[in-house]
């Protein structure tokens, strides 16, 4: 069993070469989706990374019981002139000069557990909100971006002709557009206004602009794979027999083409949700991805370089949960591609 | 295999003992070049850097801190601050100019004679029709400094008419005798100052219209830029040519001042702790403060500059057009942790004028302040109550501000305060480089937000404006919360006829300010405090001067 | 093979176009954005806006404002707005830097990922492959701004072994250019050494068993012979056209991030800034020079391609 991304990926990624990719493309029917389970249960690492990231994913969404039961504070309520009580002793959260209180694990009760930002918030708060808001955005954005995927890949794969043209020169220009400079020009200029066009109002700190940008950048990624897959499935006999009997190009897609689609769909997925995570820090880092004062890791990254010098835990955490989420997703996506599909060429950019 | 990955370590290997050497050479270059100046009181070459490129290396454009700090000494005005730290630098004194100016009686007409014998570091001579080019080049070039020059006769039409060489017909110069003479349309309190801005410097009459940030014109300053790469490094080279000005305005020590654009202030604090700089023009991070503080307190002091630091409530949007709002904000808003933002560098105060300025009222800004000591916490629930009354409480406020370190802290900060207090607040954190045209536009409806100001000019105008009704614009509005209050835009009129600062006018200045304060139109909490931090071969003790007007006098630096 | 390559420039042209229309469009439909009322300084009149705006063209309709706008790009008399600095010599100045940045970067992880990929290959299946694998995905889920703040934190500012950031020239002093760069190429390689690694195995196990392999082993060839003469010839052409893809996005993606964080002040850390100032001209010339740089070598790997693979010229 081939654990690797083939070497043949590399044309998937050059126009020229869709057509003749198309034609090597193996189709599996159904049955290996057991075979694939099979394999699967007997990849223990990833197996491991995916109860990580369910651990990870459930102490996100855990975030306000953390908040309200043990800490007692929002993930946006300063404390700059509060102090607390640490092992019978008054202090201050923030020093008079400036300097916030390092981690106290469980000496106040759990408050302050991993210290305080300049302002006075409570990391810990912060670290588990900002995660479910990085993780929101990467599973709305990965929904997104596969959505749209299957849409542009199985027309442009389906009908060929004057569709596939334009919508292969659309994934051309946008897979050229710098991301990175694509999503911070988006995320800077929206985070001034907003958006504001007829019945459509987004305000300019919504969640909603990052998982949009993101959504949109990763889409030349995945939309290509699935036009070439589309395009040397409607020449499968199934499809050919399909339409003998009568049914319609719509019907066919949905019925006949999709659900074919359905490894390659669900490998890209896992590892879309971990790139858009990475993409989230990044644009956050560059100032255009979730605006303050709502954390995410990226933004908390961010202020921790700040202070990295006396605080250095400020960076590190947050980094350390982002690599840790990504990294399971990453081996969970790997363990998934090997037992769907061995020979799935599958490959991101960040 | 084996074989190769032992070749990647050896390589591996290699390339680190390459940058060993490296680094070691780095050492001796630097240790060669610091003994030079070694125990010199004049001559030797300095490095200082700054955190971004001026905004213009051309004295008729640049208007920030950033710029004026070389400008100031590598240009001379007609009018000049003394050269003395504290009170004493605030005073002005001629320059170029060989007497203070004659002001008519009923101050529309400034008399001023040149200096006989003048030079530009070019060796060219200093003329009396150069002045007038300098003006010309301000309002021709759009500059932001242009506002100060408008009361000038017939400057509003020069700009209007858009071709530079036309006259100015409020400025008569003879080349001759030097006489400069200067008719203003109105009388302005300020104008004495607004000559000793770096926009009057003067420069060569053939200096062109454009803007010369890569390659600034001669000048007649202490210095002289020399070389302009933006975004990378300038150079200052003492100029041979300036003249004696007498002690109050003294030639530079060192010969060569390399001014390098750092972005991170954490690699240039580090540079000048190991001596690789010797100058940074902003201060240590808050985050190594502390360790700058305890360390090298031999060559590290904060002084407090003239400036405010306030939030702006903006009277013409809901819900801060009613009074009591505007009162509970400045009775609630918790100033002392606002303060703490400032990594200690900021003096919690609530007078709009700042300590150095005429009419400023030390009682008022700490003792006496009638919303509560500014130093002690402040009444939350008197303020909350007062909301509640209002009607206002769950209100949705947008707190704007910029991304700065550390204002964006500041924002937030003041949202959270404003949420204790019973509105539903949120910030709202722009690019330093967009905020304040963004408030300053009356279309963007900024209900409240952070705001500062540091002087251009010892004068109470200079802070004033910001709370004047007259200077309400529709865009760049500077009166952001559009405070428009009769009482303080009679009195800044009155005021503004009285070209002489004598101590009935500071009276009447202090009582603006307090009037000012007392109705609670904006919110000040605090005056800055800026660092001087510089390396330990510069002469820390006799040879850096904190001006009041131009902050770190780089022409004071000298090597031990 | 003249018509495949006229069709791909042709192509490459029009992508260019939209790509520039693109990010000029983007920045003008914000609210707020006028940037005559941004230039004008502090305490501007009416007029001296209004003059701004003839001077600048904005009072043109948006259409005649983007050619003027792209005249000046291609006559290099693009300015910015806010320091009215020449827009191509701040891109000819952090151009060399961001060059540097990325071929060091590409050759570094180049290199170490042959190594690894034949090292692990070698020993498949066997426990140091299997943490290679896992080395790999660690590299490609961390973020190169966090790595690369950690490393100028700890090995830069903490132990002092390199330089805190900062940029030498390499006229100026070679080793002193190549100590200076030695953290960003390493942040900004972690990401690729893991993958290119992987593949480059994977190749090299797909390779092995060729027939081609097994004659060449059958005529007596050396071992060692075989694997450098063969095998790594072979599994190497798909790994160089996949480098030469993920150069163009370097220049475009993780070297922005590892210029603002070790200071480098190149092509990308320009762009950044400029976009946070919504300064239009800097942006839009940084934009494309990006995506120049990989919509051409795009065009390279294809016309490589096709002319190794003559089916594709068909299509």
């Amino acid at each position: 069993m081939a654990t690797e991304p083939v070497s043949e990926q590399t044309a998937l990624q050059r126009p020229a070469a869709w057509e003749e990719e198309a034609d090597r493309e193996q189709v599996h029917g159904l049955g290996p989706w057991r075979l694939g389970l099979r394999r699967l249960r007997r990849n223990k690492v990833a197996l491991a990374f995916a109860a990580l990231f369910v651990l990870l994913l459930a102490a996100c969404l855990a975030a306000p019981l953390w908040a309200d039961q043990v800490a007692k504070t929002g993930p946006n309520t300063n404390h700059l002139s509060d102090t607390i009580r640490v092992d019978g002793e008054r202090k201050n959260v923030v020093a008079l000069d400036g300097v916030p209180i390092g981690p106290q694990y469980l000496k106040a009760d759990g408050k302050f557990f991993l210290g305080a930002d300049p302002n006075g918030r409570d990391i810990m708060v912060r670290l588990l909100y900002g995660g479910r808001n990085s993780l929101m955005i990467g599973i709305t954005a990965a929904l997104i971006t596969t959505f749209l995927s299957i849409l542009l890949g199985t027309i442009a794969g389906y009908f060929r002709g004057a569709a596939d043209v334009v919508i292969r020169n659309l994934l051309d220009i946008m897979w050229s557009f710098p991301v990175i400079i694509l999503g911070v020009a988006l995320g800077v200029a929206l985070a001034l206004g907003g958006i504001d066009i007829g019945p459509i109002s987004i305000a300019p700190d919504s969640l909603a602009i990052p998982i949009g940008i993101i959504g949109l950048v990763y889409v030349p990624y995945m939309a290509r794979p699935v036009r070439g897959q589309v395009m040397s499935l409607r020449e499968k006999e199934f499809v050919e027999a399909a339409r003998a009997q009568g049914a319609g190009p719509l019907r066919i897609m949905f019925t006949e083409v999709v659900p074919n689609l359905a490894s390659t769909i669900l490998v890209f997925f896992t590892l879309l949700i971990a790139n858009a995570v990475l993409l989230e820090a990044a644009l956050s880092f560059l100032g255009a991805g979730v605006q303050p004062p709502n954390p995410s890791w990226g933004s908390m990254i961010d202020e921790g370089v700040d202070r990295i010098a006396t605080a250095p835990h400020l960076a590190i955490v947050p980094g350390v949960m982002l690599v840790l989420t990504v990294l399971s997703l990453n081996v969970f996506g790997d363990g998934v591609r090997d037992a769907l599909d061995p020979r799935a060429k599958v490959r991101l950019e960040h | 295999m084996g074989k190769l990955s032992r070749r990647v370590l050896a390589l591996l290997l290699a390339v680190l003992a390459m940058s060993v050497i490296a680094a070691c050479g780095d050492d001796d270059d630097d240790g060669g070049g610091g003994g030079d100046g070694g125990g010199a009181r004049t001559g030797g070459s300095i490095t200082v850097s700054l955190t971004s490129q001026p905004d213009y290396l051309d004295p008729a454009m640049s208007y920030t801190v950033n710029g004026w700090e070389p400008l100031s000494i590598s240009y001379s005005r007609l009018l000049e601050y003394k050269r003395a730290e504290g009170q004493e630098g605030s005073q002005l004194i001629p320059g170029l100019a060989e007497e203070m100016p004659t002001i008519s009686e009923d101050g529309t007409t400034y008399e001023l004679t040149l200096r006989k014998g003048l030079k530009y570091s070019d060796g060219s001579p200093v003329k009396a029709s150069d002045f007038e080019h300098a003006i010309k080049r301000v309002l021709n070039l759009e500059s932001g400094g242009s506002a100060f020059y408008l009361t000038i006769e017939g400057a509003e039409e020069y700009v209007n008419a858009g071709k530079p060489e036309a006259d100015i017909p409020g400025i008569e110069t003879n080349d001759q005798s030097g006489k400069i003479t200067i008719n203003l349309t109105a009388p302005d309190a300020t104008f004495s100052n607004v000559l000793a801005m770096p926009f009057a410097s003067l420069v060569p009459g053939d200096t062109p219209f454009r803007i010369l940030t890569e390659d600034p014109p001669p000048g007649v300053g202490m210095y002289h830029i020399t070389e302009s790469v933006p975004n990378r490094q300038f150079v200052l080279e003492k100029n041979e040519n300036y003249p004696n000005l007498g002690p109050d305005l003294p030639p530079g020590k060192v010969d060569t001042i390399t001014a390098r654009i750092i972005k991170s202030a954490q690699r240039q604090t580090q540079d000048v702790i190991s001596g690789e700089l010797d100058f940074m023009q902003d201060p240590p991070p808050a985050d190594m403060k502390p360790q700058v503080r305890a360390e090298y307190s031999d060559r590290y002091e904060e002084h407090t500059t003239v400036s405010t630091y306030y939030m702006f409530m903006n009277h013409r949007v809901p819900p801060f057009d009613k009074k009591e709002i505007r009162e509970a904000v400045n009775i609630g808003l918790d100033k002392p942790a606002l303060a703490r933002l400032f990594a200690g560098e900021m003096t919690p105060g609530c007078s709009f004028l700042p300590p150095g300025m005429p009419g400023f009222d030390e009682a008022l800004d700490v003792e006496e302040c009638p919303w509560g000591n500014p130093n002690e916490p402040p009444d939350i629930e008197r303020a909350r109550q007062m909301i509640e009354d209002a009607g206002e409480a769950g209100t949705e406020v947008t707190v704007w501000t910029n991304n700065d370190d550390p204002s964006d802290k500041v924002g937030e900060a003041m949202a959270d305060q404003l949420n204790r207090l019973g509105f539903n607040a949120e910030p709202r954190i722009l690019d330093g480089g967009v905020y304040f045209q963004t408030i300053g536009n009356q279309r963007t409806r900024a209900q409240a937000g952070f705001a500062n100001w540091f002087q251009d000019f010892p004068h109470p105008k200079n802070f004033m404006f910001l709370v004047d009704g007259a200077s309400i614009q529709p865009t760049n509005n500077q009166n952001f919360g559009n405070v428009d209050d009769p009482v303080l835009n009679q009195g800044i009129e009155e005021l503004n006829q009285e070209p002489e600062m004598t101590d009935e006018v500071a009276e009447r200045w202090r009582e603006l300010n307090v009037h000012l304060v007392e109705q609670g139109h904006v919110v000040p909490y605090g005056h800055r405090k800026l660092a001087t931090f510089v390396s330990e071969r510069i002469d820390f003790e006799n040879c850096t001067r904190f001006h009041p007007v131009w902050n770190n006098d780089w022409s004071s630096f000298c090597l031990k | 093979m003249l018509r495949f390559v006229v069709r791909r420039l042709l192509q490459m042209v029009l992508v260019m176009f939209a790509v520039s229309v693109l990010t000029f469009f983007i920045f003008n439909v914000i609210p707020n954005g006028d940037p005559a009322v941004r230039m004008a300084g502090r305490q501007p009149t009416e007029t001296q806006i209004e003059q701004i705006r003839k001077e600048w063209n904005f009072d043109e309709p948006i259409y005649v404002q983007y050619v003027t706008t792209m005249e000046k790009v291609f006559t290099g008399d693009l300015r910015s707005y806010f320091t009215q600095l020449p827009v191509g010599e701040e891109i000819l100045k952090g151009l060399p830097r961001t060059l540097s940045l990325a071929i060091g970067a590409a050759l570094l992880w180049m290199f170490v990922a042959v190594c690894l990929g034949l090292y692990s290959a070698v020993k498949a299946g066997k426990f140091a492959d299997r943490f290679l694998t896992i080395i790999a995905l660690v590299g490609i889920s961390m973020p190169v701004f966090w790595v690369g703040a950690l490393m100028s934190y700890y090995l830069g500012f903490k132990l002092g072994w390199f330089p805190n950031g900062g940029y030498v020239e390499l006229t100026e002093d070679p080793i002193d250019w190549a100590y200076h760069l030695i953290l960003p190429w390493t942040a900004l390689a972690i990401l690729f050494i893991g993958f290119y690694s992987r593949v480059l195995r994977s190749n090299v196990l797909d390779t092995i068993n060729e027939d081609y392999v097994r004659t060449a082993r059958a005529k007596g060839l050396g071992e060692r012979q075989i694997m450098v003469r063969h095998v790594l010839r072979n599994s190497l052409i798909p790994v160089v056209t996949l480098w030469g893809l993920d150069f163009g996005a370097v220049v475009g993606g993780g070297a922005i991030l590892t210029e603002t964080v070790f200071d480098l002040q190149g092509v990308g850390q320009y762009a950044a800034e400029a976009i946070g100032q919504l300064d239009v001209p800097p942006v839009l010339a940084t934009t494309m020079i990006i995506a120049f740089f990989v919509v051409l070598m795009n065009a390279v790997v294809d016309i490589l391609y096709a002319y190794l693979d003559p089916r594709i010229r068909l299509q």
